[in-house]
């Protein structure tokens, strides 16, 4: 048997540092991680964010090769986030990965964060072409894969669903631990009233900026007149929000002719979110994949399985071309090889006229 | 940090040396470091170099903050850079 690929990779464009061992077939070596979490009533800062991401990522690689029980040797390349993310926090990432390249001798390979939440979510589920929704505290977008790249079919035209969730829980001063989105899911469980909110899906696209003013400046009042609970504001948020996710997706459902949908970031793991979209999925006769907050959270293996995928297709990044950007547009110039070689498989299957466009730019 | 009186706008200007005791260490951290360039070249320069087992960083700037947030910014992942060889070189047997 010939010896397995193993990457390791670095995500920390967030408030999330991790780094993790992952192998050609997806399996999962090791994948810890550490959270900024910041006091009630705060979101996190770009240097803050990074200082804490200096602190932790060195003992998370030693963590991460201890419980994958391997050594440098055994690695056959390192994987970083290459954006789009925060400028200073992405720097730690680089940085290690710069140095231990040169002192291990290993290749680097840059990774699009968002591309990287999707092949996550595709090798932990096994979907085969869906629809993916692809929501965090940085993301909104309605993504599809056609003719070699992933397309955006729908985004956020302001702020990104979890960043309205977050700010919200600010209003409130929920716990940032372990994150505002899960707090403001448990409080919405015990929501009874449905109070009106701005609804703003603009055809594929949709708006939260607006929804967030609205709720910030009636939520006080609403709140001291009893007019109604926190845990009915979170309710109704949720429902809200969850509805315009859940149209623009079954509208790109339509357009591509797609059953199924896979939901990765962050606020992929409320199970309100995933319900409603199980509904709407089995009502189009398809399926929902999911995956937990081990997964859909930030975490260093997506890196390194995405990583590693271009590698074993001979990509790699140059040390003085190992960047960070804080704009990389999913459909910009990352391309999922291994996502073509499944859809190519698909559309044969399908017995389409498909006409493949290679486009093999990292 | 001083204060050229010269009427050049780079009044600004600041030196850091670091011993690595190894060219070859100091060259990492060079290499790893200079990727990243200045985010505003019209306000900050940094200049790096390597010899004798050293790496030296040289900061111009035409405002003493953009001086300062640039030269704390660049010690914090030169310390990044430093640690990461202590304690995952080869030499370690890791």
């Amino acid at each position: 048997m010939s010896k397995r690929m193993i990457a390791l990779g670095f995500e920390g464009s967030a408030n999330k540092i991790g780094v993790g061992v992952v192998t050609l077939d997806g399996t999962i070596l090791s994948n810890p991680r550490h959270t900024y979490i910041t006091p009630p009533g705060h979101g996190f800062l770009p240097r803050e964010t990074a200082h804490h991401h200096l602190e932790h990522v060195l003992p998370l690689v030693k963590s991460a090769l201890t419980t994958a029980g391997i050594t440098p040797d055994d690695i056959d390349c390192l994987c970083y986030t290459k954006g789009p993310g925060m400028g200073a926090p992405l720097q730690v990432s680089a940085v290690v990965v710069r140095v231990l390249s040169q002192l291990w001798k290993k290749p680097i390979v840059g990774v699009n964060h968002c591309v990287a939440h999707i092949e996550m979510g595709r090798i932990v589920t096994g979907a085969v072409d869906p629809v993916v929704l692809y929501v965090s505290g940085g993301n909104t977008q309605v993504i599809a894969y056609s003719e070699g790249r992933y397309r955006i079919f729908g985004e956020t035209i302001d702020i990104a669903v979890g960043n309205c969730l977050d700010r919200f829980a600010r209003v409130l001063t929920l716990s940032n631990d372990p994150s505002p989105g899960y707090n403001i899911e448990q409080l919405a469980k015990k929501g009874e009233n449905f109070i009106y909110l701005p609804y703003a899906v603009k055809g594929m696209d949709v708006s939260f900026s607006g929804i967030l003013s609205y709720i910030e400046t009636t939520a006080e009042e609403k709140l001291q007149s009893n007019e109604c609970t926190p845990a009915d504001l979170c309710y109704s948020l949720q429902e809200t929000l969850f509805a315009m996710l859940v149209e623009i997706t079954e509208r790109a459902m339509a357009h591509c002719d797609a059953k199924d949908v896979l939901i990765v970031g962050g606020v992929g793991c409320n199970e309100r979110l995933q319900e409603m979209m199980r509904i709407m999925c089995s009502e189009r006769g398809g399926r929902l994949y999911s995956t937990d907050d081990r997964y859909c959270i930030d975490n260093g293996a997506m890196i390194a399985y995405t990583g590693l995928l271009a590698y074993a297709h001979g990509l790699s990044t140059p040390l003085e071309e190992s960047i960070f950007t804080q704009r990389f547009r999913t459909d910009g110039s990352t391309c999922s090889l291994e996502g073509e070689r499944i859809h190519q498989q698909h559309y044969k299957q399908l017995g389409k006229n498909h006409n493949y466009v290679r486009y093999a730019v990292l | 940090m001083e204060v050229q009186t010269l009427s050049s706008p780079w009044q600004f200007t600041c030196d850091l040396e670091v011993n690595f005791e190894s060219d070859e260490k100091a060259y990492i951290v060079y290499a790893a470091l200079n990727v990243d360039k200045e985010l505003q070249p019209d306000k900050v320069k940094r200049v790096m170099s390597v010899s004798n087992g050293k790496l030296a960083a040289h900061f111009e700037a035409v405002e003493a903050r953009f001086l300062r947030a640039s030269f704390s910014a660049f010690v914090d992942v030169l310390t990044l850079a430093t640690r990461t060889i202590e304690e995952f070189s080869p030499e370690k047997g890791l």
